[in-house]
C-alpha cells in the first residue's frame, strides 16, 4: 500500500505517534533526530512537538518535588535546544514549562505557610537576597521568599488591557495571575505534576489558536482600499488578511520570497496550497485571499524597493522574535523592512508570542540558518560549483528600529516594549539555563 | 524541503507540512498495514574494492571520516530519512571494528528510527556473493533498498518509491529502479576515470543498455559504446547518458535477488548485474528503470576524488542538513562561523593564526601561531604547531604536526606525527601511525603506511619517513587490486595511479597524473622492454580481455581465437603477445590465491585449462635455441617480481609448464642461465624458489656434473 509506506516518513505526525507508544527516553531521542535532519521544522511544529515532549516528560516523572522536576526539564531541554540552537522556540517552550513548575512549586509552598505559619525553618538571611529584591528565586530557601512577593511584580500594564481572552491568558501569563486566586483553588496537598500538565495543555492549546487570536486584530489595522505588502507564505499573516478581507476590500503585494519559499508563495497566492494545519487537525481549508475579491500582486523580491512607495503598510511573518525587539525571519525580510524604513511606511510583524524568545542576540550571525546552496545555483554546473562558494541564508536578522509595531495575540506593541512580554512570560532564572 | 516531496517551502514562518503526515491523524488504521510489509534496506558496509589503501589496512571503508563524520553515517541518516524499518548490513574487511562501532552507535539504541539493524557477516569476496548470501537467507519480504556504505544524500526517497511502486503495480516485471543524480559533462563529483553510461528510453525511464567507458583504457582510441542495433531500431526515443552520476541507491524487489542468484558469476551491481540483465532481456523478461533527479544531493565516496569532492560539498553546504554543524554524532559540537568554518567547542587558536574559508576543526584542536589553514579538514585533538601552512588537506584525529610544516591536499590519518620542517605534497596518504622524522619531504602521490596487509605492522624505511620515523612506502603493485570489482582490470590499477584523484587539489592534477602515471608504468613493466604506444594498446587490450576470459571460465580455443584477433589487428609481436598472457594469468592466479586457493592448486588449474594458449605462442619447440620458451619464463619471472608470493607462483608455474610439456628443459637451462634472468636483486630474489626445481630438473636428467656446461653446449650450437 503505497499511500502506508508514504506515511512513514518521519516528521511531526510520526512523532507524535511515537509519543503514544514509545517510552519517555526514546522519545526525546526521536525528537532530538528529528530535529537535527530537520524532518520537523518551523516554529510551530517545534513548538507543537516541545510541547507534547515535555507533557510526556512530566507525566513520567513519578514525583511531586518540584525542584526534580525542574532538573528534569532543564535537562531535556539543554538536549533539545543543542539539537537545534537555531530553532529558537523550542527553549522558549521548555522556559515556559519550568516557568510553570516553578510558580505551582511556589503557590504550593505559600499554601504551606499559610496553613503552618512560618515557623521552624527559618535561615539566616544572606544579604544577597536583600541587596537584589527581584532576585529571589532559590528554590531551596523558601523562606527567603514568603514575606515578599513570590514572584517579580509583573502585572505589565499591557497585559492588563489587552488581555483578549482572560481565561485562556492563564499559561501564557503566568506572571498577570493573582497568586491568592491559585491558593484558594486548591489545598496544602496539591498535585503539582497534574497542575503542570494542565498548564501545559494550555500552552498546546494557545499554539492552535495563536493564529486565529492575532488574526482578531486585523480589522483595527487594515483599511479600506490600503496597499499592503507581504512576504513568504507565512500561515499566520495570510490569517490574517483573510480576517479583514471579509469586511474589507484592499490590496496585497505579495513579494514571493525566492529562492527558500517561493513555490509554497505560489501556491499560498493562487489558493493551491495544502493545509498546512491538517495534522493538528485545527484548521478548515482555506480559500485563497483572491476568492474574497483581493487583488493579490505577486512580485519578484527584486522589485520590492520599486513598489515600496505605493504600499500603505508592511505586514510580516517572522521565524522568532528577539528580546531586543530584533527579529529572525525568512531571507529578505531585511530588505523589505529597509525598503519601507526609506519609504517611511509602517512595518507591523505578526507572531504569536511562543515565538517571542528572551535570547538577547549578542552575535546575529549566528542565528542564522545556511541552507541548501542548490536552491541558488544548480548542482549540475560542475565547473562554477567547483569553483565559488554559494551561501543560502535562510533567515535574515531584522533589528528593532526597523519594525514599527508587532501584533501578538495578547495584542500591540512597540518593539521597545517587548522586553514587558519577555518578562511576563519567562522567568529569569530561565532565561539561561 | 528535507522532507517535504512538493513543497519547496524553506522558511520558517510557514508552518507547512508535507502531506505525507496525513497519516498522522489516524494512526490506528495505519498500523496495521505498516506491519504487513516493513521497509527493509540492505547496506553494502564493503564494496570490496581496494580504493581507499592504506587507510582500509586498519579501519573498514565505512568508518572513514568525512569531514570527522564516519562514512557510515551519512548512510544511515540516508535511510533514516527515507523511513527505512529494517537495515541488513553487512561487513566485509574488519568486521568486527564496524560491528562494536554500531553496537555502541545511536543506531541501535531504544531511539533508532530503525526497528531493527543487523549485521551480517559473510565471506563474500565480492557484492554479487552478498547478495547471493542475502537471498539464500530469506529476509527480504518486500521492496528494499540497496546502497553502499558510502551513500551521501539528501534526497527524499518517496518520490522514486512511489514510481517504482506504481510501476511495479502494473508491471510486474519492472524489478529495479535506480536513482541516478544528474551532474553536468564535468562535475567534481563524477567519477572521472570510469564514466557509466546508461541508455534509457525517457518514455519509460528504463533503462536498456548500461555500459562503462573506461578512459583511461586508450587514450588515442575515441571511447566506443556497443549498442545493440534492435533496441535502436525497437525504440522510438533514446536518451544516452553520460552526465549522471551513479549514487547506487537502488530500489529493488525480491526478484532481484533471485536474479543474482541464477547468475553465480555476477560480481558487481553495475558492470556485470545491470549489463547483464538487460543483456538478458529476452531470456529474463525483467525491465530495470531509472529515477533521475535534478534537486537534492546524492553521492557516493567511491574513490579518494570522490572523497575530495564529497567532502568540499559537504562544507559547502550542498548536502544540507547533512553537514557538520548538524552534529550528527552525539557529543559533537560543531557550530559554523562565518565563511563555512565549522569550529567545535574546545579549540585553541593562537592569536596570530589565520583560518579561512571551507574549514573544519575538531574539539580539543591547538593551532600554533602564524599558522594559515585554508580548506582544510582537522579532526579532533589535533596539535599544529607554529608557521604551518595547511591547505586542501584531510587531517583525522590525534594528528601532530611540527612548526613550519607544509601539508597541501594530502590526507594524513589518525595518530600521525609529522616532524617539524616536514612537506607533504598533493596526492600523498599517510596512514595510520606514521611518524615522519623532521625535515623530510613527501612528494606527491606517496603512500605511506605501517600496517602491512596481514595487520602486522611493517618495516619501517628511513629512507621515505627519516631517521626515527615509523612507517614505509605502500606500493600499490604490491597486492594490485585484484579484488577491486567494480574495473577488474589492468587499467584500472592503472586508473588508480594516473587518477587524478591522488592529486587531491585540483590545482596539481595536471603534473601530478602524468609523472606518477610514468612511474607505476615504469614499476610494472620493468626496464627490459620498452614499447612504443601502439603496442601498449595492444597489450593493455589483449591482457584485459583474456583476464576477463580467464575469470568467467571462457573456453580455451574462443580465448585462442579473441587472443589471434587481437594480435592481426594490431599487428603485435610474439613477445608482446606472450607478455599479455603472462599479465593476465598471474593476474588470475592471484586473483585465485586471493580467494583462498593455494599456489599449486592454482597455477595448475588456469595452466591446465588454458594449455593450448599458451602453446601458440611458442614456436621454437624443434630448435635448439629455445627463445621462445625463455622468454616466456622471463616475462613469468618479471611478471612475478611485482606480486605477492611471485616466488612460489613462479616455482609452481614453471612445474607446470613442465609437466604440460610446455616448456623443455633445455629452455629451463638456458632461462636460467641467462644474464637478464638474474640481473637485477629483484629477479634474484624471484626466482630463488625455483632454483629447487631447476636443480631437481638437472638431476633428473642426470647432467648434474654439466650444469655449466650445458650453456656452453647451447651457446655453441
Amino acid at each position: 500500500m503505497p499511500s502506508t509506506s508514504l506515511a512513514l516518513t518521519p516528521g511531526l505526525g510520526s512523532f507524535l505517534q511515537c509519543l503514544k507508544t514509545n517510552p519517555i527516553d526514546t522519545s526525546i531521542e526521536t525528537l532530538i533526530s528529528l530535529l537535527k535532519r530537520r524532518q520537523i521544522r518551523h516554529s510551530r511544529s517545534c513548538a507543537t512537538a516541545t510541547a507534547c515532549l515535555l507533557r510526556g516528560v512530566i507525566t513520567s516523572c513519578r514525583t511531586n518535588d518540584s525542584a526534580k522536576l525542574i532538573e528534569r526539564v532543564q535537562n531535556v531541554g539543554r538536549r533539545l535546544m543543542a539539537a537545534q540552537p537555531r530553532e529558537m522556540v523550542v527553549g522558549n517552550i521548555v522556559r515556559r514549562v519550568l516557568g510553570l513548575i516553578r510558580d505551582e512549586a511556589e503557590d504550593d509552598r505559600e499554601a504551606e505557610f499559610s496553613l503552618s505559619e512560618v515557623g521552624s525553618e527559618s535561615q539566616p538571611q544572606t544579604p544577597r537576597a536583600y541587596d537584589d529584591p527581584s532576585l529571589p528565586l532559590d528554590r531551596d530557601s523558601p523562606s527567603l521568599r514568603d514575606d515578599r512577593t513570590p514572584r517579580p511584580p509583573l502585572t505589565s500594564m499591557f497585559s492588563l488591557l489587552s488581555q483578549p481572552e482572560p481565561e485562556n491568558s492563564l499559561p501564557s501569563t503566568p506572571g498577570s495571575q493573582s497568586p491568592g486566586g491559585r491558593l484558594f483553588s486548591h489545598g496544602s496537598t496539591k498535585d503539582v505534576r497534574s497542575e503542570v500538565i494542565e498548564g501545559i495543555k494550555e500552552i498546546i492549546d494557545e499554539l492552535g489558536q495563536v493564529d486565529d487570536q492575532i488574526a482578531a486584530y486585523a480589522l483595527d489595522h487594515i483599511h479600506s482600499n490600503e496597499i499592503i505588502l507581504t512576504h513568504t507564505s507565512s500561515t499566520t499573516v495570510q490569517k490574517f488578511l483573510l480576517k479583514a478581507a471579509a469586511k474589507r476590500k484592499f490590496t496585497v503585494i505579495h513579494a514571493e520570497s525566492f529562492p527558500n519559499n517561493h513555490d509554497a508563495v505560489h501556491a499560498t497566492v493562487s489558493g493551491a496550497a495544502k493545509n498546512e494545519d491538517e495534522n493538528l487537525g485545527v484548521e478548515a481549508f482555506q480559500k485563497p485571499l483572491i476568492e474574497h475579491g483581493i487583488t493579490v500582486i505577486l512580485i519578484p523580491d527584486s522589485a520590492v524597493f520599486a513598489m515600496m512607495s505605493r504600499v500603505n503598510k508592511v505586514i510580516l511573518g517572522t521565524h522568532s522574535v528577539l528580546a531586543n525587539g530584533g527579529l529572525v525571519a525568512a531571507a529578505g525580510t531585511r530588505i523589505i523592512a529597509r525598503a519601507a524604513k526609506v519609504h517611511q511606511t509602517p512595518v507591523v510583524v505578526v507572531s504569536g508570542v511562543y515565538k517571542l524568545s528572551p535570547v538577547y542576540p549578542f552575535d546575529f550571525d549566528s542565528l542564522i540558518e545556511y541552507g541548501d546552496p542548490s536552491k541558488v545555483l544548480a548542482y549540475e554546473d560542475g565547473d562554477l560549483v567547483d569553483q565559488i562558494d554559494v551561501q543560502n541564508p535562510i533567515y535574515d536578522y531584522v533589528p528593532a528600529e526597523l519594525v514599527d509595531l508587532y501584533i501578538t495575540n495578547l495584542g500591540g506593541h512597540a518593539p521597545s516594549y517587548l522586553y514587558r512580554i519577555v518578562s511576563d512570560h519567562y522567568r529569569k532564572e530561565d532565561i539561561s539555563f | 524541503m528535507w522532507f517535504e516531496n512538493e513543497n519547496d517551502t524553506d522558511s520558517d514562518v510557514v508552518p507547512v507540512m508535507a502531506p505525507k503526515q496525513k497519516g498522522g491523524q489516524k494512526p490506528k488504521a495505519n498500523t496495521a498495514d505498516e506491519v504487513e510489509e516493513t521497509f527493509q534496506a540492505v547496506v553494502l558496509a564493503d564494496t570490496f574494492e581496494t580504493r581507499f589503501e592504506p587507510f582500509t589496512r586498519d579501519k573498514p571503508r565505512c568508518l572513514l571520516p568525512l569531514a570527522n563524520t564516519p562514512l557510515i553515517e551519512y548512510t544511515l541518516e540516508f535511510l533514516a530519512n527515507a523511513g527505512v524499518e529494517e537495515v541488513f548490513l553487512y561487513g566485509g574487511a574488519h568486521s568486527d571494528q564496524l560491528e562494536k562501532y554500531l553496537n555502541a552507535s545511536k543506531w541501535r539504541a531504544l531511539s533508532s528510527p530503525f526497528k531493527q539493524l543487523s549485521f551480517l557477516k559473510s565471506t563474500s569476496t565480492s557484492v554479487g556473493d552478498v547478495m547471493r548470501d542475502l537471498d539464500g537467507k530469506h529476509l527480504i519480504t518486500g521492496d528494499f533498498i540497496v546502497v553502499s556504505g558510502d551513500v551521501i544524500s539528501n534526497l527524499p526517497i518517496e518520490g522514486a518509491l512511489a514510481q517504482h511502486r506504481k510501476r511495479r503495480e502494473s508491471d510486474k516485471n519492472a524489478i529495479m529502479t535506480m536513482v541516478l543524480r544528474e551532474a553536468g559533462l564535468n562535475h567534481r563529483t563524477k567519477s572521472s576515470s570510469v564514466s557509466p553510461v546508461f541508455v534509457i528510453d525517457p518514455t519509460k525511464d528504463r533503462c536498456l543498455h548500461y555500459e562503462e567507458i573506461d578512459h583511461h583504457n586508450n587514450d588515442e582510441q575515441p571511447a566506443r559504446l556497443n549498442i545493440d542495433s534492435e533496441l535502436i531500431l525497437s525504440n522510438l526515443e533514446l536518451d544516452i547518458r553520460q552526465d549522471l552520476i551513479d549514487c547506487s541507491i537502488d530500489i529493488c524487489t525480491p526478484d532481484v535477488l533471485s536474479l543474482w542468484s541464477d547468475s553465480f558469476d555476477y560480481q558487481s551491481p553495475r558492470k556485470h548485474y545491470l549489463h547483464g540483465v538487460l543483456k538478458d532481456y529476452e531470456l529474463n523478461g525483467k525491465t530495470l528503470h531509472t529515477y533521475i533527479i535534478k534537486d537534492h544531493y546524492a553521492a557516493r565516496v567511491r574513490n579518494l576524488k570522490a572523497y575530495d569532492a564529497v567532502s568540499k560539498d559537504i562544507l559547502a553546504r550542498w548536502t544540507y542538513p547533512l553537514c557538520p554543524d548538524t552534529n550528527l554524532l552525539p557529543g559533537h559540537s560543531y557550530d559554523l562561523r562565518k565563511g563555512s568554518l565549522y569550529q567545535e567547542k574546545g579549540v585553541t587558536l593562537a592569536r596570530s593564526c589565520v583560518i579561512g574559508r571551507r574549514t573544519v576543526i575538531g574539539k580539543g584542536t591547538s593551532i600554533g601561531d602564524r599558522t594559515e589553514i585554508k580548506n582544510t579538514v582537522l579532526g579532533r585533538n589535533c596539535k599544529v604547531g607554529r608557521n604551518v601552512k595547511l591547505e586542501g588537506a584531510y587531517i583525522w584525529d590525534n594528528v601532530v604536526i611540527g612548526d613550519g610544516v607544509d601539508v597541501r591536499g594530502a590526507i594524513i590519518a589518525d595518530g600521525v606525527v609529522l616532524g617539524n620542517n616536514c612537506t607533504v605534497a598533493a596526492g600523498a596518504l599517510l596512514s595510520y601511525g606514521v611518524k615522519i622524522a623532521d625535515g623530510i619531504s613527501i612528494e606527491s602521490g606517496k603512500r605511506i603506511t605501517r600496517t602491512r596487509i596481514d595487520g602486522t605492522v611493517g618495516k619501517n624505511d628511513p629512507a621515505v619517513v627519516g631517521e626515527g620515523g615509523e612507517g614505509y612506502e605502500f606500493i600499490h603493485g604490491e597486492e594490485e587490486d585484484d579484488d577491486d570489482d567494480d574495473d577488474v582490470s589492468v587499467a584500472s590499477s592503472g586508473l588508480v595511479y594516473r587518477m587524478p584523484g591522488l592529486s587531491l587539489s585540483s590545482v596539481s592534477i595536471s603534473t601530478l597524473s602524468s609523472d606518477v602515471s610514468d612511474n607505476s608504468w615504469g614499476q610494472s613493466e620493468g626496464s627490459l622492454l620498452s614499447d612504443d604506444e601502439e603496442s601498449d594498446n595492444f597489450h593493455h587490450d589483449a591482457s584485459i580481455s583474456l583476464y576477463d576470459s580467464l575469470r568467467e571460465g571462457v573456453a580455451a580455443d574462443v580465448v585462442q581465437l579473441e587472443l589471434v584477433t587481437l594480435r592481426m589487428t594490431a599487428n603485435a609481436s610474439d613477445n608482446q603477445v606472450r607478455r599479455a598472457i603472462v599479465e593476465a594469468f598471474m593476474k588470475h592466479i592471484e586473483q585465485l590465491m586471493e580467494g583462498g586457493k593455494g599456489a599449486g592448486p592454482a597455477v595448475n588449474e588456469v595452466f591446465n585449462a588454458y594449455k593450448e594458449v599458451i602453446e601458440r605462442t611458442l614456436f621454437d619447440r624443434t630448435k635448439d635455441q629455445k627463445n621462445d620458451q625463455v622468454d616466456l619464463l622471463l616475462l613469468l619471472q618479471q611478471d612475478l617480481v611485482n606480486r605477492n608470493k611471485g616466488d612460489t607462483v613462479l616455482l609452481f608455474t614453471a612445474k607446470s609448464l613442465y609437466e604440460l610439456e610446455l616448456v623443455e628443459e633445455e629452455a629451463y637451462d638456458q632461462w636460467w642461465n641467462d644474464e637478464r634472468s638474474s640481473n637485477t636483486e629483484e629477479m634474484r630474489t624471484v626466482r630463488t624458489q625455483a632454483q629447487q626445481f631447476v636443480d631437481w630438473l638437472a638431476d633428473a636428467e642426470e647432467e648434474s656434473s654439466e650444469e655449466e656446461d650445458s650453456e656452453e653446449e647451447s651457446d655453441e650450437e
